[in-house]
Protein backbone atom coordinates (compact mmCIF):
# COMPACT_ATOMS: atom_id res chain seq x y z
CA UNK A 1 0.00 0.00 0.00
CA UNK A 2 3.04 2.24 0.32
CA UNK A 3 3.95 2.23 -3.35
CA UNK A 4 1.41 4.20 -5.31
CA UNK A 5 0.23 3.03 -8.70
CA UNK A 6 0.39 5.33 -11.73
CA UNK A 7 -2.67 5.68 -13.92
CA UNK A 8 -4.26 8.00 -16.51
CA UNK A 9 -7.25 10.16 -15.71
CA UNK A 10 -10.00 9.31 -18.23
CA UNK A 11 -13.00 11.04 -16.62
CA UNK A 12 -13.45 13.89 -14.16
CA UNK A 13 -16.49 14.57 -12.03
CA UNK A 14 -17.45 17.00 -9.35
CA UNK A 15 -19.50 15.09 -6.78
CA UNK A 16 -21.02 18.06 -4.95
CA UNK A 17 -17.70 19.86 -4.64
CA UNK A 18 -15.79 16.61 -4.13
CA UNK A 19 -13.54 16.05 -7.16
CA UNK A 20 -13.44 12.43 -8.32
CA UNK A 21 -12.63 10.68 -11.57
CA UNK A 22 -12.04 7.46 -13.38
CA UNK A 23 -8.40 6.37 -13.64
CA UNK A 24 -7.04 3.77 -16.05
CA UNK A 25 -4.31 1.53 -14.58
CA UNK A 26 -2.91 -0.36 -17.56
CA UNK A 27 -6.41 -1.36 -18.68
CA UNK A 28 -8.01 -1.71 -15.26
CA UNK A 29 -10.28 1.27 -14.54
CA UNK A 30 -11.24 2.47 -11.12
CA UNK A 31 -12.79 5.48 -9.40
CA UNK A 32 -10.28 7.70 -7.59
CA UNK A 33 -10.52 10.82 -5.47
CA UNK A 34 -8.85 13.76 -7.22
CA UNK A 35 -9.29 16.31 -4.41
CA UNK A 36 -5.58 16.53 -3.59
CA UNK A 37 -4.53 17.25 -7.18
CA UNK A 38 -7.68 19.04 -8.37
CA UNK A 39 -5.86 22.22 -9.36
CA UNK A 40 -3.28 20.59 -11.59
CA UNK A 41 -4.83 17.51 -13.18
CA UNK A 42 -7.13 17.17 -16.20
CA UNK A 43 -8.31 14.38 -18.48
CA UNK A 44 -5.36 12.58 -20.05
CA UNK A 45 -2.93 13.47 -17.26
CA UNK A 46 -1.07 10.80 -15.30
CA UNK A 47 -1.28 10.56 -11.52
CA UNK A 48 0.16 8.37 -8.75
CA UNK A 49 -2.74 6.80 -6.83
CA UNK A 50 -2.50 5.53 -3.26
CA UNK A 51 -5.49 3.47 -2.05
CA UNK A 52 -7.94 5.33 -4.26
CA UNK A 53 -6.47 8.83 -3.89
CA UNK A 54 -4.41 10.63 -6.49
CA UNK A 55 -1.45 12.09 -4.59
CA UNK A 56 0.72 13.59 -7.30
CA UNK A 57 0.88 14.29 -11.00
CA UNK A 58 3.62 12.60 -13.05
CA UNK A 59 4.58 12.67 -16.70
CA UNK A 60 3.62 9.86 -19.03
CA UNK A 61 7.11 8.38 -19.37
CA UNK A 62 7.53 8.18 -15.59
CA UNK A 63 4.06 6.67 -15.20
CA UNK A 64 4.74 3.92 -17.75
CA UNK A 65 8.13 3.11 -16.28
CA UNK A 66 6.84 2.94 -12.71
CA UNK A 67 3.92 0.75 -13.75
CA UNK A 68 6.23 -1.72 -15.46
CA UNK A 69 8.56 -1.82 -12.47
CA UNK A 70 5.62 -2.52 -10.15
CA UNK A 71 4.45 -5.25 -12.51
CA UNK A 72 7.90 -6.86 -12.50
CA UNK A 73 8.04 -6.64 -8.72
CA UNK A 74 4.58 -8.23 -8.45
CA UNK A 75 3.67 -5.17 -6.44
CA UNK A 76 0.34 -4.20 -7.90
CA UNK A 77 -1.39 -5.27 -4.68
CA UNK A 78 -3.90 -2.47 -4.84
CA UNK A 79 -5.15 -3.68 -8.19
CA UNK A 80 -5.70 -7.10 -6.66
CA UNK A 81 -7.80 -5.52 -3.95
CA UNK A 82 -10.00 -4.11 -6.67
CA UNK A 83 -10.80 -7.67 -7.69
CA UNK A 84 -11.67 -8.55 -4.10
CA UNK A 85 -13.34 -5.29 -3.24
CA UNK A 86 -16.87 -5.25 -2.01
CA UNK A 87 -18.29 -2.59 -4.26
CA UNK A 88 -17.55 -3.53 -7.86
CA UNK A 89 -17.41 -0.77 -10.41
CA UNK A 90 -20.31 -0.51 -12.88
CA UNK A 91 -20.31 -3.34 -15.46
CA UNK A 92 -18.87 -1.23 -18.27
CA UNK A 93 -15.68 -0.47 -16.36
CA UNK A 94 -15.18 -3.73 -14.46
CA UNK A 95 -11.76 -5.29 -15.05
CA UNK A 96 -11.76 -8.33 -17.29
CA UNK A 97 -11.36 -11.63 -15.46
CA UNK A 98 -7.73 -12.23 -14.66
CA UNK A 99 -6.65 -8.74 -15.65
CA UNK A 100 -5.83 -7.72 -12.13
CA UNK A 101 -3.41 -10.59 -11.67
CA UNK A 102 -1.30 -9.57 -14.63
CA UNK A 103 2.38 -9.79 -13.82
CA UNK A 104 2.06 -12.35 -11.08
CA UNK A 105 3.85 -15.62 -11.53
CA UNK B 1 27.47 -9.82 -10.94
CA UNK B 2 24.91 -12.49 -11.79
CA UNK B 3 21.92 -10.24 -11.08
CA UNK B 4 22.95 -7.44 -13.37
CA UNK B 5 21.09 -9.04 -16.27
CA UNK B 6 17.83 -8.06 -14.57
CA UNK B 7 18.51 -4.33 -14.80
CA UNK B 8 16.96 -2.28 -17.53
CA UNK B 9 20.36 -0.80 -18.29
CA UNK B 10 23.17 -2.90 -16.79
CA UNK B 11 25.85 -0.47 -18.02
CA UNK B 12 24.50 2.39 -15.90
CA UNK B 13 24.11 0.13 -12.88
CA UNK B 14 27.67 -1.06 -13.26
CA UNK B 15 28.94 2.51 -13.58
CA UNK B 16 27.11 3.52 -10.39
CA UNK B 17 28.46 0.51 -8.50
CA UNK B 18 32.02 1.22 -9.68
CA UNK B 19 31.69 4.88 -8.72
CA UNK B 20 30.52 3.99 -5.20
CA UNK B 21 33.35 1.49 -4.82
CA UNK B 22 35.91 4.00 -6.10
CA UNK B 23 35.02 6.81 -3.72
CA UNK B 24 34.31 4.72 -0.58
CA UNK B 25 37.41 4.75 1.59
CA UNK B 26 35.75 2.39 4.09
CA UNK B 27 32.51 0.45 4.49
CA UNK B 28 29.60 2.78 5.31
CA UNK B 29 26.43 1.57 7.01
CA UNK B 30 23.15 2.95 5.79
CA UNK B 31 19.47 2.18 6.15
CA UNK B 32 16.72 2.15 3.55
CA UNK B 33 13.46 3.20 5.17
CA UNK B 34 10.89 1.91 2.68
CA UNK B 35 9.83 -1.73 2.42
CA UNK B 36 9.63 -1.38 -1.36
CA UNK B 37 13.31 -0.38 -1.35
CA UNK B 38 14.13 -3.43 0.81
CA UNK B 39 12.39 -5.61 -1.75
CA UNK B 40 14.48 -4.13 -4.59
CA UNK B 41 17.76 -4.38 -2.66
CA UNK B 42 17.28 -8.03 -1.72
CA UNK B 43 15.81 -9.03 -5.07
CA UNK B 44 18.68 -7.55 -7.08
CA UNK B 45 21.38 -8.37 -4.57
CA UNK B 46 22.46 -4.71 -4.38
CA UNK B 47 23.89 -5.24 -0.88
CA UNK B 48 26.03 -8.13 -2.11
CA UNK B 49 27.25 -6.17 -5.13
CA UNK B 50 28.48 -3.40 -2.81
CA UNK B 51 29.93 -5.54 -0.03
CA UNK B 52 32.90 -3.80 1.52
CA UNK B 53 31.70 -0.34 0.44
CA UNK B 54 28.13 -0.21 1.73
CA UNK B 55 26.31 -2.27 4.33
CA UNK B 56 22.54 -1.97 4.17
CA UNK B 57 20.38 -2.29 7.27
CA UNK B 58 16.74 -2.83 6.38
CA UNK B 59 14.52 -0.29 8.07
CA UNK B 60 11.03 -0.46 9.56
CA UNK B 61 9.19 0.99 6.56
CA UNK B 62 6.55 -1.64 6.02
CA UNK B 63 3.14 -0.51 7.29
CA UNK B 64 1.78 -4.03 7.66
CA UNK B 65 4.86 -5.13 9.57
CA UNK B 66 4.96 -2.40 12.20
CA UNK B 67 1.25 -2.49 13.09
CA UNK B 68 1.41 -3.62 16.73
CA UNK B 69 -0.16 -6.87 17.90
CA UNK B 70 -2.39 -4.82 20.18
CA UNK B 71 -4.07 -3.06 17.24
CA UNK B 72 -4.46 -6.39 15.40
CA UNK B 73 -6.20 -7.84 18.46
CA UNK B 74 -8.50 -4.82 18.61
CA UNK B 75 -9.31 -5.36 14.93
CA UNK B 76 -10.09 -9.02 15.63
CA UNK B 77 -12.36 -8.08 18.55
CA UNK B 78 -14.29 -5.64 16.35
CA UNK B 79 -14.49 -8.02 13.40
CA UNK B 80 -16.05 -10.72 15.59
CA UNK B 81 -18.95 -8.44 16.66
CA UNK B 82 -22.29 -9.24 15.05
CA UNK B 83 -23.19 -5.58 14.58
CA UNK B 84 -19.93 -4.74 12.79
CA UNK B 85 -18.80 -4.96 9.18
CA UNK B 86 -15.01 -4.76 9.45
CA UNK B 87 -13.19 -3.39 6.41
CA UNK B 88 -9.48 -3.45 5.64
CA UNK B 89 -6.84 -3.27 2.93
CA UNK B 90 -6.19 -6.77 1.62
CA UNK B 91 -2.71 -7.20 3.04
CA UNK B 92 -3.82 -6.96 6.68
CA UNK B 93 -5.96 -10.10 6.54
CA UNK B 94 -3.21 -12.61 7.22
CA UNK B 95 -1.28 -10.70 9.87
CA UNK B 96 -1.36 -12.90 12.96
CA UNK B 97 -2.99 -11.58 16.12
CA UNK B 98 -2.65 -13.26 19.50
CA UNK B 99 -5.08 -16.07 18.64
CA UNK B 100 -5.95 -15.85 14.96
CA UNK B 101 -6.06 -13.49 11.98
CA UNK B 102 -8.81 -11.57 10.18
CA UNK B 103 -9.11 -14.25 7.51
CA UNK B 104 -9.94 -16.83 10.17
CA UNK B 105 -12.49 -14.51 11.76
CA UNK B 106 -14.10 -14.22 8.33
CA UNK B 107 -14.09 -18.03 7.92
CA UNK B 108 -15.96 -18.30 11.22
CA UNK B 109 -18.68 -16.01 9.94
CA UNK B 110 -17.33 -12.57 10.84
CA UNK B 111 -18.19 -9.83 8.36
CA UNK B 112 -14.68 -8.93 7.15
CA UNK B 113 -14.49 -7.17 3.78
CA UNK B 114 -11.49 -6.16 1.73
CA UNK B 115 -11.72 -2.68 0.31
CA UNK B 116 -9.54 -0.87 -2.18
CA UNK B 117 -10.04 2.57 -0.69
CA UNK B 118 -11.36 3.88 2.65
CA UNK B 119 -14.04 5.67 0.59
CA UNK B 120 -15.38 2.21 -0.32
CA UNK B 121 -15.81 1.51 3.40
CA UNK B 122 -17.64 4.81 3.80
CA UNK B 123 -19.95 3.92 0.90
CA UNK B 124 -20.60 0.53 2.53
CA UNK B 125 -21.65 2.35 5.71
CA UNK B 126 -24.09 4.54 3.75
CA UNK B 127 -25.68 1.46 2.18
CA UNK B 128 -25.89 -0.49 5.46
CA UNK B 129 -27.29 1.99 8.00
CA UNK B 130 -28.30 -0.83 10.37
CA UNK B 131 -24.64 -1.95 10.73
CA UNK B 132 -21.53 -0.34 12.18
CA UNK B 133 -18.83 -0.18 9.50
CA UNK B 134 -15.27 0.03 10.84
CA UNK B 135 -12.24 0.64 8.62
CA UNK B 136 -8.72 -0.43 9.69
CA UNK B 137 -6.74 2.77 9.02
CA UNK B 138 -3.13 1.60 8.85
CA UNK B 139 -0.04 2.83 7.08
CA UNK B 140 2.56 5.55 6.86
CA UNK B 141 2.13 9.04 5.42
CA UNK B 142 1.17 7.58 2.03
CA UNK B 143 -2.23 6.28 3.20
CA UNK B 144 -2.88 8.97 5.85
CA UNK B 145 -4.32 11.49 3.33
CA UNK B 146 -6.82 8.87 2.09
CA UNK B 147 -7.90 7.88 5.60
CA UNK B 148 -8.09 11.50 6.73
CA UNK B 149 -10.33 12.34 3.77
CA UNK B 150 -12.65 9.38 4.45
CA UNK B 151 -13.23 10.60 8.03
CA UNK B 152 -13.60 14.23 6.92
CA UNK B 153 -16.10 13.16 4.25
CA UNK B 154 -18.06 10.99 6.74
CA UNK B 155 -18.52 14.03 8.95
CA UNK B 156 -19.50 16.19 5.98
CA UNK B 157 -22.11 13.63 4.87
CA UNK B 158 -23.28 12.91 8.44
CA UNK B 159 -22.58 9.18 8.28
CA UNK B 160 -22.81 8.12 11.92
CA UNK B 161 -22.28 4.36 11.53
CA UNK B 162 -18.75 4.75 10.12
CA UNK B 163 -15.59 4.72 12.23
CA UNK B 164 -11.87 3.95 11.83
CA UNK B 165 -9.48 1.90 13.93
CA UNK B 166 -6.36 4.04 13.55
CA UNK B 167 -2.87 2.54 13.57
CA UNK B 168 -0.99 5.19 11.61
CA UNK B 169 2.73 5.74 12.02
CA UNK B 170 5.09 8.36 10.67
CA UNK B 171 8.66 8.00 9.44
CA UNK B 172 10.69 10.87 11.00
CA UNK B 173 10.22 9.80 14.68
CA UNK B 174 11.31 6.26 13.74
CA UNK B 175 14.50 7.63 12.19
CA UNK B 176 15.14 9.63 15.36
CA UNK B 177 14.51 6.53 17.51
CA UNK B 178 17.01 4.53 15.45
CA UNK B 179 19.63 7.30 15.66
CA UNK B 180 19.28 7.66 19.44
CA UNK B 181 19.45 3.92 20.21
CA UNK B 182 22.63 3.19 22.21
CA UNK B 183 23.89 0.60 19.72
CA UNK B 184 22.99 2.52 16.55
CA UNK B 185 25.29 1.84 13.59
CA UNK B 186 23.37 3.69 10.86
CA UNK B 187 25.42 6.50 9.28
CA UNK B 188 23.09 7.57 6.49
CA UNK B 189 19.50 7.09 5.33
CA UNK B 190 17.67 6.53 2.09
CA UNK B 191 14.34 8.23 2.87
CA UNK B 192 11.16 6.81 1.32
CA UNK B 193 10.30 8.43 -2.02
CA UNK B 194 6.54 8.03 -1.93
CA UNK B 195 6.23 9.15 1.70
CA UNK B 196 8.14 12.31 0.74
CA UNK B 197 5.97 12.78 -2.36
CA UNK B 198 3.15 13.44 0.12
CA UNK B 199 5.04 15.09 2.97
CA UNK B 200 8.02 16.73 1.30
CA UNK B 201 11.32 16.66 3.17
CA UNK B 202 11.34 19.65 5.50
CA UNK B 203 10.77 17.38 8.54
CA UNK B 204 14.05 15.60 7.78
CA UNK B 205 16.21 18.71 7.71
CA UNK B 206 16.47 19.18 11.50
CA UNK B 207 17.22 15.44 11.89
CA UNK B 208 20.10 15.58 9.39
CA UNK B 209 21.44 18.68 11.10
CA UNK B 210 21.06 17.52 14.70
CA UNK B 211 22.43 13.99 14.27
CA UNK B 212 24.91 14.92 11.54
CA UNK B 213 23.55 12.22 9.25
CA UNK B 214 23.04 12.39 5.46
CA UNK B 215 19.44 11.70 4.35
CA UNK B 216 18.71 11.20 0.66
CA UNK B 217 15.10 11.01 -0.57
CA UNK B 218 15.20 7.98 -2.88
CA UNK B 219 12.92 6.08 -5.27
CA UNK B 220 12.48 2.32 -5.27
CA UNK B 221 13.87 1.14 -8.61
CA UNK B 222 17.38 -0.40 -8.68
CA UNK B 223 18.89 2.66 -10.38
CA UNK B 224 17.22 5.00 -7.90
CA UNK B 225 18.62 3.07 -4.97
CA UNK B 226 22.15 2.88 -6.40
CA UNK B 227 22.08 6.62 -7.08
CA UNK B 228 20.73 7.29 -3.56
CA UNK B 229 23.51 5.16 -2.08
CA UNK B 230 26.09 7.07 -4.12
CA UNK B 231 24.72 10.42 -2.89
CA UNK B 232 24.91 9.24 0.74
CA UNK B 233 28.46 7.91 0.31
CA UNK B 234 29.54 11.18 -1.35
CA UNK B 235 28.22 13.13 1.64
CA UNK B 236 29.83 10.79 4.17
CA UNK B 237 33.20 10.96 2.41
CA UNK B 238 32.98 14.77 2.28
CA UNK B 239 31.84 15.04 5.91
CA UNK B 240 28.53 16.63 4.88
CA UNK B 241 25.11 15.90 6.39
CA UNK B 242 22.17 17.43 4.56
CA UNK B 243 18.92 16.30 3.00
CA UNK B 244 19.19 15.72 -0.74
CA UNK B 245 16.61 14.54 -3.26
CA UNK B 246 17.43 11.73 -5.66
CA UNK B 247 13.75 11.19 -6.60
CA UNK B 248 13.34 14.55 -8.35
CA UNK B 249 10.80 13.25 -10.85
CA UNK B 250 8.23 12.76 -8.08
CA UNK B 251 9.18 14.68 -4.92
CA UNK B 252 9.01 18.41 -4.18
CA UNK B 253 10.38 19.96 -1.00
CA UNK B 254 6.92 20.99 0.24
CA UNK B 255 5.23 17.70 -0.78
CA UNK B 256 1.56 17.64 -1.78
CA UNK B 257 0.25 20.55 0.25
CA UNK B 258 -3.54 19.88 0.14
CA UNK B 259 -2.94 16.31 1.35
CA UNK B 260 -0.67 17.46 4.20
CA UNK B 261 -3.22 20.03 5.27
CA UNK B 262 -6.09 17.52 5.41
CA UNK B 263 -3.95 15.07 7.44
CA UNK B 264 -3.12 17.84 9.93
CA UNK B 265 -6.77 18.90 10.15
CA UNK B 266 -8.04 15.39 10.98
CA UNK B 267 -5.16 13.74 12.85
CA UNK B 268 -2.87 14.69 15.74
CA UNK B 269 0.43 13.16 16.83
CA UNK B 270 0.47 10.62 19.68
CA UNK B 271 2.87 8.10 21.15
CA UNK B 272 2.44 4.83 19.23
CA UNK B 273 3.66 1.26 19.68
CA UNK B 274 5.51 -0.30 16.73
CA UNK B 275 5.41 -4.05 16.37
CA UNK B 276 8.57 -5.58 17.75
CA UNK B 277 10.10 -2.20 18.59
CA UNK B 278 7.86 -0.81 21.31
CA UNK B 279 6.55 2.66 21.87
CA UNK B 280 8.10 5.57 19.96
CA UNK B 281 7.17 9.02 21.27
CA UNK B 282 4.91 11.12 19.00
CA UNK B 283 5.31 8.62 16.16
CA UNK B 284 1.65 7.85 15.49
CA UNK B 285 -1.52 9.59 14.45
CA UNK B 286 -4.93 9.56 16.07
CA UNK B 287 -8.14 11.41 15.30
CA UNK B 288 -8.46 14.87 16.82
CA UNK B 289 -11.24 15.34 19.38
CA UNK B 290 -13.43 17.06 16.76
CA UNK B 291 -13.53 13.70 14.95
CA UNK B 292 -13.82 11.50 18.08
CA UNK B 293 -17.24 10.19 16.98
CA UNK B 294 -15.44 8.41 14.13
CA UNK B 295 -12.73 6.84 16.33
CA UNK B 296 -13.53 3.13 16.74
CA UNK B 297 -11.36 2.84 19.87
CA UNK B 298 -13.41 5.51 21.63
CA UNK B 299 -16.73 4.45 20.10
CA UNK B 300 -16.39 0.79 21.14
CA UNK B 301 -14.32 1.29 24.31
CA UNK B 302 -11.28 -0.72 23.23
CA UNK B 303 -8.78 1.06 25.46
CA UNK B 304 -8.66 -1.90 27.83
CA UNK B 305 -7.01 -4.22 25.30
CA UNK B 306 -3.28 -4.26 26.09
CA UNK B 307 -1.13 -6.96 24.50
CA UNK B 308 2.54 -7.85 24.69
CA UNK B 309 4.49 -9.17 21.71
CA UNK B 310 5.38 -12.90 21.54
CA UNK B 311 8.98 -13.73 22.47
CA UNK B 312 9.88 -16.05 19.59
CA UNK B 313 9.37 -13.49 16.84
CA UNK B 314 12.47 -11.29 16.73
CA UNK B 315 10.87 -8.64 14.49
CA UNK B 316 12.23 -5.87 16.70
CA UNK B 317 15.83 -7.00 16.15
CA UNK B 318 15.25 -7.26 12.41
CA UNK B 319 13.52 -3.87 12.20
CA UNK B 320 16.37 -2.16 14.01
CA UNK B 321 19.09 -3.90 12.03
CA UNK B 322 20.48 -6.11 14.80
CA UNK B 323 19.47 -9.35 13.07
CA UNK B 324 19.39 -10.38 9.40
CA UNK B 325 16.26 -12.51 8.77
CA UNK B 326 18.08 -15.71 7.64
CA UNK B 327 19.95 -15.73 10.98
CA UNK B 328 16.71 -16.00 12.98
CA UNK B 329 16.26 -19.50 14.43
CA UNK B 330 12.63 -19.63 13.27
CA UNK B 331 13.30 -18.40 9.70
CA UNK B 332 12.01 -20.82 7.06
CA UNK B 333 11.20 -23.48 9.65
CA UNK B 334 8.66 -22.44 12.26
CA UNK B 335 8.11 -19.15 10.45
CA UNK B 336 7.13 -19.12 6.76
CA UNK B 337 4.75 -16.97 4.68
CA UNK B 338 2.18 -19.78 5.00
CA UNK B 339 2.56 -19.94 8.81
CA UNK B 340 4.07 -16.62 9.91
CA UNK B 341 5.10 -15.91 13.49
CA UNK B 342 5.12 -12.19 12.77
CA UNK B 343 4.10 -9.62 10.23
CA UNK B 344 7.56 -9.33 8.64
CA UNK B 345 6.94 -12.75 7.08
CA UNK B 346 3.43 -11.86 5.86
CA UNK B 347 3.80 -8.70 3.83
CA UNK B 348 5.59 -8.55 0.50
CA UNK B 349 7.29 -5.45 1.91
CA UNK B 350 8.53 -7.29 5.01
CA UNK B 351 12.25 -8.00 5.25
CA UNK B 352 11.71 -11.64 6.31
CA UNK B 353 9.39 -12.36 3.37
CA UNK B 354 11.81 -10.60 1.00
CA UNK B 355 14.66 -12.92 2.06
CA UNK B 356 12.40 -15.98 2.06
CA UNK B 357 11.12 -15.30 -1.45
CA UNK B 358 14.64 -14.55 -2.66
CA UNK B 359 15.80 -17.93 -1.35
CA UNK B 360 12.96 -19.59 -3.28
CA UNK B 361 13.88 -17.55 -6.35
CA UNK B 362 17.52 -18.62 -6.17
CA UNK B 363 17.28 -22.19 -4.96
CA UNK B 364 14.13 -23.23 -6.76
CA UNK B 365 10.95 -24.56 -5.23
CA UNK B 366 11.90 -28.24 -5.57
CA UNK B 367 14.87 -27.96 -3.22
CA UNK B 368 12.93 -26.14 -0.52
CA UNK B 369 14.19 -23.26 1.54
CA UNK B 370 16.81 -23.63 4.23
CA UNK B 371 18.28 -20.10 4.04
Amino acid sequence: MCLGIPGRVVERRDDGGFPTGLVDFGGVRREACLAYVAGEVGIGDYVIVHVGFAISKVDEAEARRTFEVLREMSRLDELEWIADAIEPAPPDVRPAAGATRGGHP
Amino acid sequence: MKYLSEYRDPAIALALIERIRRIATRQWTMMEVCGGQTHTIVRHGLDELLEGAVEMIHGPGCPVCVTPLEQIDKALALAARRDVIFTSFGDMLRVPGSDCDLQQVRARGGAVRVVYSPLDALELARRNPEKEVVFFAVGFETTAPANAMAVWRARELGVRNFSVLVSHVTVPPAITAILTAPDNRVQGFLAAGHVCTVMGWTEYEPIAERYRVPIVVTGFEPMDILEGMLMVVEQLEAGRHVVENQYVRSVRREGTVPARERVEEVFELVDRKWRGIGEIPMSGLRLRDEFAAFDAERKFGLGGIVVNEPAECRAGDVLTGRLKPPRCAAFGTRCTPEHPLGALMVSTEGACAAYYNLARHRIGESQGVTT
